[in-house]
């Protein structure tokens, strides 16, 4: 600590360590400040771009809450994906912009990561398209899954509902900033230093809101190539 | 043939067919007035012939009448009359064009910041009122008659259009030659075309779509028969794109394969006395579009403008080894059934474009810097699912297709000199990539408009709420 700071910056700076300062801080503070401060959930997927780069391999991070939070729940949603998991993958294979999908359970949601290329929108309506009613079986398993069933008779509000439940991604510029807390958290034990206001104030707002987000646009090995041109080069056809 | 369509009464006219009149007024208007502006709107469609405009509508005519007179509202419009299902609207039409900028390609020359008035205020444009007419004094009359009494309108706006002979636009080709073609719906010309017919469900609310088991949601009390526009002002840079081919040209005249791309001696299948410059730049402008400036489709006919057979305009498909090339403006817009990545959307972004041109024509003995392009209507029954799909995934990106992917439509693309390509295709090896396209269409504004039925119109003129 240098020279000079006295017994309040000391005290100050020690609060984020202090438990009871924690407690209130998340519990009290957070909470009202959010309530004076309000900050909408910020919407979910890529931001738009001009960029052909930005445009093909995007992610989609879909968090689905189980209606059934219990073990029952999470087999039933198992057992979901599995019942339908060809028809879900050959429909991905026929919208032809699809590289990766996969369903995870995590906690009590079902959630459906995939990478992309192009517009959100049109993934998805051609997704619903092409395999009509099946993937209502897993949207019937899911908290108010019911407003947009049947999928296929509901496209524009079944686009909204999945938009709605997928991660926001947090820009990668305010990812760096996010890291860099990650990065302190993780030497925490070595420089003992959890200081919370070094984490910006509105990402705190915004994780309030957004309780769970995507960081940044993530890695990728192949950057600016879409899941055609990868499969024309490989020749798999397309 | 299929039954005549019943409910052709309910529908604005120009949607399923279009009127083929050589002039054209876009009024853009800003409700003033909430209950003065629903009375205008019932006024519209009252069958009085003493006072504002009847809507034309699609019920077939026994004489073709000298003006045609239809509406279009925007979300911001419906607000302005407190429609109640205005929430039941797609998220695009409540959003509005200028805040789908990115994802129609609207940036940098073309955003919205730049747009000048009226749309420089896209809240304040509420109903865009079109009038179709043989001659400029009609559109006068039309105009005057429907605002007369001011009806809770304000104008903000007025763009003239007039069709060029021969269906000509500015860059000097022929078009408005493909449209979808309904079933149901009276084809007086009947062109030969190797297209599906399009389910109504194409341009209309209620109907099937071209996606089969799969219906756009319809809104309460208005949806039905209704359709979306697209409305955009397209300004062209005609001397950009003459200057643009020359360079081209010289650029493929040093070519080493240049001889694939045209066979000496062959300029005169181009036309007649051409240099092989001015061939080539032929040549080139077929590329990039897709079709001769006469029309003929390169699919048909890929060395000449002149078949020694008569061809169909748009008797063709994109199969096999078709040399229409991949990234040309009209296989982009429209890859008819041919091979694409997105295997179920072959013909489900299809639009019906209702296009004029504005501003005189080019002259390039005379050069000069005034604006000129395209009021183009870019109809359909899903903005998303059609205009926006098409414009952001395939002109712009080039998803469509691995080859093309990563370059933009090389007539209407949101094109930067420094990154845009563009290849043209030889009959044999690889095609002879060209560089450095600018953008040579640039958005002036525009708005997405709905088109209400008549029993729509009918409904918004009676609300008192």
């Amino acid at each position: 600590m240098p020279s000079g700071v006295g017994w309040f910056e000391g005290f100050v700076d020690g609060l984020p360590n202090n438990r009871v300062f924690k407690f209130v801080a998340s519990r009290i503070l957070v909470p009202y400040w959010a309530w004076r401060t309000p900050v909408k959930p910020l919407e979910g997927g890529p931001p738009p771009s001009m960029q052909p780069g930005d445009n093909v391999q995007c992610m989609m991070n879909l968090i689905m809450p189980l209606k059934d939070k219990s073990p029952i729940g999470r087999a039933l949603a198992a057992l979901a994906v599995a019942q339908n998991k060809d028809e879900i993958f050959a429909g991905l294979d026929n919208v032809g912009t699809v590289h990766f999908a996969r369903f995870v359970i995590v906690d009590n949601n079902i959630c459906m990561f995939s990478v992309y290329d192009g517009d959100f929108t049109n993934y998805i309506r051609d997704f619903v398209a092409t395999i009509g009613s099946v993937f209502n079986n897993v949207v019937a398993l899911v908290e108010k899954g019911e407003t947009v069933m049947p999928c296929e008779q509901n496209v524009e509000a079944f686009i909204e509902w999945v938009h709605e439940r997928d991660m926001y991604q947090v820009p990668d510029l305010a990812t760096d900033l996010f890291k860099d807390q990650e990065a302190m958290n993780g030497s925490k034990a070595a420089s003992g230093n959890d200081d919370l206001r070094q984490l910006p104030p509105r990402l705190i707002l915004q994780l309030n809101a957004n309780p769970n987000v995507s960081l940044g646009s993530g890695y990728r090995a192949y950057p600016g190539y879409s899941a055609a041109q990868v499969r024309h080069k490989l020749g798999l056809g397309w | 043939m299929s039954a005549p369509f019943k409910e052709a009464a309910d529908v604005q006219g120009n949607i399923l067919r279009g009127y083929r009149k050589p002039h054209v007024r876009h009024l853009v208007l800003e409700v003033t007035d909430c209950n003065a502006a629903r009375r205008w709107l019932a006024a519209c469609i009252s069958g009085r012939s003493d006072g504002v405009p009847q809507i034309t509508t699609e019920a077939p005519w026994t004489t073709k009448p000298h003006t045609c007179f239809n509406i279009g509202l925007t979300s911001e419009g419906l607000r302005a009359l407190r429609a109640p299902s205005l929430d039941e609207f797609p998220r695009e039409f409540i959003e509005g064009m200028s805040a789908r900028a990115k994802k129609i390609g609207d940036t940098g020359p073309s955003a919205p910041e730049t747009w000048p008035a009226p749309f420089n205020e896209p809240k304040r444009v509420h109903l865009i009122a079109t009038i179709y007419a043989d001659a400029i004094a009609q559109l006068d009359s039309v105009q005057h008659h429907a605002l007369a009494d001011g009806g809770g309108l304000r104008l903000l706006g007025a763009f003239d259009g007039q069709s060029f002979p021969h269906d000509l636009v500015h860059f000097g080709y022929r078009d408005n030659i493909s449209q979808p073609r309904f079933e149901g719906i009276h084809d007086p010309k009947g062109y030969e075309d190797a297209q599906p017919m399009a389910p109504l469900g194409t341009v209309l609310l209620g109907y099937e779509t071209n996606f089969e088991g799969l219906m756009w949601h319809v809104p309460k009390d208005v949806g039905h028969n209704g359709s979306f526009n697209a409305f955009r002002v397209l300004a062209q840079d005609v001397a950009g794109f003459d200057a643009y081919l020359d360079t081209a040209a010289t650029e493929l005249l040093g070519h080493p394969n240049v001889d694939d791309l045209l066979l000496p001696g062959a300029e005169a299948t181009i036309g007649h006395g051409l240099s092989r410059h001015a061939a080539l730049r032929e040549v080139v402008a077929a590329n990039m579009c897709g079709r001769w400036r006469n029309g003929v489709p390169l699919a048909l006919s890929p060395d000449t403008d002149k078949p020694p057979h008569k061809v169909a305009l748009n008797n063709f498909d994109f199969v096999g080894d078709s040399r229409c090339p991949y990234g040309s403006h009209i296989r982009r817009s429209n890859p008819r059934g041919g091979q694409i990545v997105q295997r179920v959307a072959n013909h489900s972004r299809r639009i019906v474009r209702r296009g004029m041109p504005y501003g005189p024509a080019y002259d390039p003995a005379k050069p000069d810097t005034k604006e000129r392009g395209l009021l183009g209507s870019f109809l359909g029954a899903n903005l998303g699912a059609q205009f926006e799909a098409m414009s952001c995934d395939w002109l712009n990106l080039g998803l469509h297709d691995p080859r093309v992917t990563g370059s933009n439509d090389p007539l209407v693309g949101a094109n930067e000199p420094e990154t845009s390509w563009f290849d043209l295709p030889l009959k044999s090896g690889p095609p002879i990539r060209l560089r450095g396209l600018p953008r040579f269409v640039r958005t002036r504004g525009g708005a997405y408009t709905f088109l209400p039925s008549i029993s729509a119109i009918r409904y918004l003129g009676a609300l008192t709420n």
